[in-house]
């Protein structure tokens, strides 16, 4: 019977494991907020030090939530746009329980201390090597339904998430090189400038392939499907795409602006960032004209509003982030709170808001059953909203903030004001973004809540394939 | 209420906007009226206020006042209210733009209408600025932000003439050119102020 309906109980499972990573990553991230404003939280306790318990935020918002719900949305979406059930299927499972297992463990290594001193990549060496082991069995899976397709043209969304898997995998690997000293420990292989160079080529394509490609296949797939209308424009979104692979591989210089690296790759990293605003747009436009044909769904449904809204703080995001390589205007920003602004309004304006928009669609029609709540749902909007708008306008006020008092020149020529009196004036600021998270995670809460009690007392429906006469629509 | 949007209408605009939206939706004032009777004297609360408060109080960072020279400062809000009038200005030519997507209205006016109420709370909140600590400014704005945005879903159905769907989406397009326009200013400013342009910034 298996190979008669679609594999989509690990498709449930995944995104279980993606809502329950959510609400504790982001529970991480709010106590660290609260950790900036009373730091004596951390009780003298090492594995609660703000260094450690950042480091778990970061760790299980990205590879917990948005790589389960990554893994979920690319396991239902293929199987539907190639009309087969999921290739190697106790593969899959193998990569659930690996990928979970990897972290548990990984977040209990973080918390006693171990970490390999790269941002978004502090996992040791073991856990680099199983992450490895997994995202291969990932890639098997999900090429290999490819392979095995009734389609004959390969839908955009498998696309976007083909490009996560093939070039993540490059990245993992490339910038997991070390020299293991102990099980706990080891050393890359980089050194100095040109170690940077490669972890900001890992960090910021682990943003373009992760946060950006891979969400974009979620909202292809689930916008058209969502709005049921075939994509505004097809051709568009496939010169998109390339434009968007070939462009974003460069971008990665611009976090090391006047950094020890050669100007000439800080220029080119500006003038490649510059040039990624064209295909990051022309997505938004394709997502906006799509779901403006299908308004008459908004009011009755609340998971599309999410899609509507991740759309705009895409279009933020990805606006911001160009300007923010311009080094004229990174010679201000760097260093100060409005990164983490950005950071944010990309990974909670964009990435959770379409995921959850994404959730409230899937799980009902997973579960055979509709959303136990509207009304909640519609709480958790405004709530989401209300949050990443405090959130973002915390860290533009802070963030200029910490740059006019930073570049700020006495008559001497000397720095004006102190490091730590700029960062205790920035004590109200934190207050305001602790608040803003709390906001924000009441509202994923709400939405774990509703979701679970969605699926409660219920198995995940078994859905078969159409036959293969079944035409081939662009937004199957 | 005739369709005509006066300063002295302020109060209705605030406090009765619903009346406000039904008579524009009724009547398309003309352009040259909403600008001049209403839109101009809004625009220009934010930039006196900010200046009479940056003379007296200096700039509030959190650490001691940065104060500036008489001529800055008035530079300086001179081009904040340019700032602001290209930002209302384009936001209403973008709204009409959008307006045809969305089934909407095109009046010129209308679109000048609406987002002049909308900038509306914001503009009366900006009295904060006579004391400018950023932080009670951030505390003070981002309430007449949120009950901007509550005026932008609110009306843009009923001013625009469209159905609350489609003017839900139009509102959400508005807000993500209204945020990407607002970094921009960010950007702007900080790419100034690190040539040189800026108030005691650089060596």
């Amino acid at each position: 019977m298996s190979t008669v309906f679609y594999q989509d109980r690990v498709v449930t499972a995944f995104t279980a494991c993606a809502v329950f990573w959510a609400v504790l990553g982001m529970m991480a991230g709010v106590y660290v907020a609260a950790e900036l404003v009373w730091p004596t939280i951390d009780f003298g306790q090492p594995a609660l030090s703000f260094g450690r318990l950042r480091t778990l935020h970061t760790t299980l918002v990205l590879f917990g939530f948005g790589v389960s719900a990554l893994i979920a949305t690319a396991f239902y979406s293929v199987q539907r746009t190639s009309h087969v059930p999921l290739f190697a299927p106790r593969l899959a499972w193998f990569l659930l329980c690996a990928w979970q297992l990897a972290i548990v463990l990984g977040a209990a290594s973080i918390m006693a201390g171990w970490n390999g001193g790269k941002e978004y990549a502090e996992l040791e060496w073991p856990f680099d090597l199983a992450i490895t082991v997994a995202w291969v069995a990932f890639a098997v899976v999900f090429f290999g339904t490819i392979a095995r397709r009734k389609m004959e043209s390969i839908y955009i969304s498998n696309w976007f998430y083909g490009a996560l898997i093939i070039v993540v995998a490059m990245l993992h690997i490339v910038n997991s090189l070390a020299m293991p000293a102990t099980l706990g420990k080891s050393y890359s292989l980089f050194a100095g400038a040109q170690d940077a160079v490669v972890q900001w080529w890992y960090g910021h394509n682990a943003v373009g392939f992760l946060l950006t490609g891979g969400f974009l296949g979620m909202l292809y797939y689930f916008l058209p499907k969502h709005a049921e209308q075939p994509i505004w424009s097809y051709r568009l979104s496939i010169v998109a795409f390339w434009a968007f692979v070939y462009t974003y591989i460069w971008a990665g210089p611009h976090h090391l602006h006047y950094h020890s690296i050669p100007e000439w790759v800080q220029s080119l990293g500006m003038v490649m960032s510059l040039i990624l605003l064209a295909p990051s747009w022309a997505t938004m436009v394709n997502g906006i004209m799509t779901v403006s044909a299908a308004s008459q769904k908004l009011r009755t449904d609340p998971a599309l509003k999410f899609i509507v809204l991740s759309l705009a703080f895409y279009g933020l995001a990805t606006f911001e982030g160009p300007m923010l390589a311009i080094k004229s205007v990174n010679v201000f920003s760097h260093f100060t709170e409005w990164t983490i602004g950005h950071v944010h309004s990309g990974a909670l304006g964009w990435n959770a808001l379409i995921t959850f928009g994404t959730f409230y669609f899937l799980v009902p029609r997973l579960a055979g059953a509709p959303l136990y709540s509207a009304r909640l749902a519609n709480i958790h909007f405004w709530l989401a909203l209300a949050g990443v708008m405090l959130y973002v306008l915390a860290m533009w006020g802070a963030g200029v903030s910490q740059g006019v008092l930073w570049l700020s020149l006495d008559e001497l020529g000397e720095v004006r004001f102190s490091f730590n009196d700029v960062m205790a004036a920035m004590k109200p600021y934190y207050l305001l973004r602790f608040v803003a998270g709390l906001v924000f995670l009441a509202g994923a809460v709400l939405m774990a809540f509703n979701l679970a009690r969605t699926f409660a007392g219920r198995r995940t429906i078994d859905v078969a394939p159409p036959g293969t006469h079944v035409a081939a629509g662009a937004s199957t | 209420m005739a369709a005509r949007l006066s300063i002295l209408d302020l109060g209705k605009v605030l406090f009765r906007p619903n009346a406000v939206f039904e008579a524009l939706a009724v009547e398309a004032p003309p352009v040259t009226q909403v600008l001049f009777r209403f839109a101009l004297w809004l625009g220009l609360l934010p930039p006196v206020f900010a200046c009479i408060g940056t003379l007296n109080f200096g700039w509030r960072l959190g650490v001691e006042p940065v104060f500036l020279p008489r001529e800055t400062v008035i530079a300086i809000s001179g081009a904040y209210f340019v700032a602001l009038l290209f930002g209302f200005l384009s936001s209403a030519v973008i709204a009409r733009w959008m307006a045809v997507t969305y089934d909407a209205s095109q009046s010129l006016g209308r679109c000048f209408a609406l987002m002049a109420i909308v900038g509306a709370p914001l503009a009366v909140g900006s009295v904060i600025h006579l004391y400018p600590h950023v932080f009670i400014n951030v505390l003070v704005l981002v309430p007449a932000l949120i009950w901007s945005m509550y005026l932008l879903y609110r009306g843009l159905p009923i001013v625009l003439r469209t159905g609350p769907n489609r003017g839900m989406l139009m509102a959400s397009a508005l807000i993500a050119y209204l945020l990407v326009a607002a970094v921009s200013l960010l950007g702007v400013t900080v790419a100034l102020w690190g040539s040189g342009l800026g108030p005691r910034i650089g060596t």
